[in-house]
């Protein structure tokens, strides 16, 4: 009986409703996208970091895992070294990042052919092929549908003109890929490498290379990859910690307020109906749950459409910005569910309280 | 046999502001069980204050009231909640449907606050009695003046209450609903014995029931 007086309430003003649910749907979006993308890019960085097959990573000292915003300060001939020294170690592929900031933040890896293919497998090409020049540079397909680019096409990065010649498939490393000739000289270093990349003769040795590496290079951090994707989440870095609880923070504030607003709009339009709840001997406990349910309900059909709308951005978001990878998990769409649930009914508390001590008998006399 | 309805030296002040208004200036009343008194007056006598305060809307400022054995000076707004489900069924003078519900939940409404669930043999011989039984499904703005009030009269009486409070029944309806409406009434009281405490400021509508007091000034007037 409960449910249908407040379900014909809610029908009762249709607009109302709809903003409410709406205001509810947009918390909701605005949580999970917040963490999605957040998450999302770190998550899918490190896979691609999966992706190059490797089973070791070896960085400069003090380098954070954050590829890219290191300089280069490792000479390549460690890799020779290491390969020469360390029992079970079978390749070494070192990498000369270069961070991109003009048209987005990019990395790119400065590779040789040789070393990227026994360490990685090689590439999976959609179309074109490996450098033949100093200005050559491959893409992979989803930089490449994200600037709507092809093969032949130009594509300037710190200031230099490059000319794409291969698209390959996602998830190896970096989105693009020069010559390691022409990222040194365009980094003004010779021989140095951001990070190696190391593959063991056989994966059951990682621990084992990885001591032989450490007595070699004391004072480098060198990780398995597990241990080094592992870092890749937002626990490492509080200041992104802090951001995605201040946004989720605004979004729960926004859903309060719309519902503080909507119901306090409600019991005053509806104070009389309340004074005739209470002739009929309404106690103020079930005024208030009439009031809290009507804002739970409300509550939960906006989150229902928020958690659909959410995944209908993240469609439209591969479709229109393939390289941003927004990552959903059921974990955060709880949370987000309960967050806007708590906030919604927070928000009706007041105007739940207000309704049940009104006087009834001025409640009855309220045009 | 006790009063069903027992007041001595009823008052009710009310504070607006600094300023004390005193609607009830010790209001004495006696109404046994099973009659149908009505009471006249001229607006702003105090008639729906004493009302209000009879149903527990409101307490008493000072003075005894006792219904149905129930010390209401004594007792706390939670109280007289729980005393005004059981007891008490009110009919308003504006009818007081709730406007979402149809008729027939607004009926219904009243069995679901009391708690006991909903009888649908009671539901059905008090409309059938009240001549709605066709309006069930019909919001209030769909119903006439005359069938919202027989709905609201369904609405006090579905869960058996000592007594019926009515605060002008018929104040907005025309003469011959207001017929229907009162010949209601009295087949409740001849009927089933319901305690009916009606107010009105028609002496035709007061002409019905079993007594008329008058009231004046926050006082009963002596017959």
């Amino acid at each position: 009986m409960d449910t249908k007086m407040v379900i014909s309430n809610l029908l009762h003003r249709p607009a109302r409703t709809i903003i409410s649910i709406l205001a509810v749907a947009l918390e909701v979006v605005m949580v999970l996208l917040v963490v999605g993308i957040c998450t999302g890019m770190l998550s899918e960085t490190a896979k691609r970091v999966e992706g190059l097959g490797a089973d070791i990573v070896v960085q400069p000292p003090g380098a954070s895992f954050l590829i890219g915003v290191t300089n280069a300060p490792m000479p390549i001939k460690i890799g020779d070294l290491l390969e020469e020294k360390v029992p079970h170690l079978l390749h070494v592929m070192p990498v000369l990042i270069l961070m991109n900031t003009s048209g987005g933040v990019n990395n790119v890896f400065g590779i040789n052919q040789d070393q990227f293919d026994e360490v990685t497998g090689g590439f999976v090409f959609h179309s074109g092929g490996w450098f033949t020049g100093h200005d050559d540079i491959i893409v992979d397909d989803l930089y490449a549908k994200a600037g709507h680019l092809s093969l032949g096409q130009r594509l300037t990065l710190f200031s230099h003109s490059f000319r794409i010649v291969g698209i390959v498939e996602h998830g190896k490393g970096g989105r693009l890929f020069i010559p390691m000739q022409t990222a040194e000289e365009l980094n003004g270093t010779q021989d140095k490498a951001t990070i190696f990349f190391i593959k063991c003769t056989d994966p059951g040795y990682t621990d084992e290379v990885i001591s032989g590496i450490r007595r070699e290079l004391p004072g480098y951090p060198v990780r398995s990859i597990a241990e080094f994707t592992s870092l890749y989440t937002s626990n490492n870095l509080p200041q992104l910690n802090k951001f995605m609880s201040a946004l989720i923070s605004v979004a729960v504030a926004i859903g309060f307020l719309v519902t503080f607003l909507s119901m306090y709009t409600t019991i005053t339009e509806r104070t009389r109906e309340i004074g005739i709840l209470k002739s009929l001997g309404a106690s103020r406990t079930y005024i208030m749950e009439v009031i809290l349910r009507e804002a739970g309900i409300l509550c939960v059909m906006g989150i229902v459409a928020g958690e659909v709308g959410t995944v209908v951005v993240r469609r439209l978001s591969e479709t229109y910005f393939p390289t941003l990878y927004v990552l959903l998990t059921p974990q955060w769409g709880l949370y987000a569910a309960l967050l806007a649930l708590a906030g919604a009914l927070l928000g009706a508390a007041y105007p739940a309280l207000r309704a049940a001590s009104l006087d009834p008998v001025d409640a009855l006399a309220y045009e | 046999m006790e009063p069903i309805i027992f007041t001595s030296g009823l008052r009710k002040i009310y504070r607006i502001g600094k300023v004390e208004v005193p609607a009830l200036r010790g209001v004495d009343l006696v109404v046994p069980e099973g009659e149908f008194v009505a009471i006249a007056g001229p607006s702003g006598c105090g008639k729906s204050t004493l009302l209000h305060v009879l149903g527990g809307l409101t307490p008493p400022t000072s003075g005894k009231v006792l219904v149905d054995g129930n010390d209401f000076s004594s007792m706390s707004d939670g109280d007289r909640t729980r005393f005004r489900r059981h007891k008490i069924g009110f009919v308003f003078q504006r009818f007081n449907l709730l406007p979402t519900l149809t008729a027939g939940n607004n009926i219904a409404i009243a069995q679901h606050i009391q708690g006991n669930g909903f009888n649908p043999h009671r539901f059905k011989a008090i409309v059938e009695m009240l001549g709605i039984q066709d309006k069930m499904n019909h919001k209030p703005y769909a119903l006439s003046g005359g069938e919202q009030q027989r709905v609201a009269i369904a609405r006090a009486v579905i869960c058996e209450p000592k007594i019926l409070l009515a605060d002008e029944p018929t104040g907005n309806l025309d003469s011959e609903n207001s017929q229907i409406v009162l010949n209601m009434l009295r087949g409740l009281n001849r009927s089933f014995r319901q305690t009916i405490l009606m107010i009105t400021h028609n002496p035709d509508a007061a002409a019905v029931a079993d007594r008329v007091l008058r009231m004046r000034d926050g006082r009963m007037l002596l017959d």
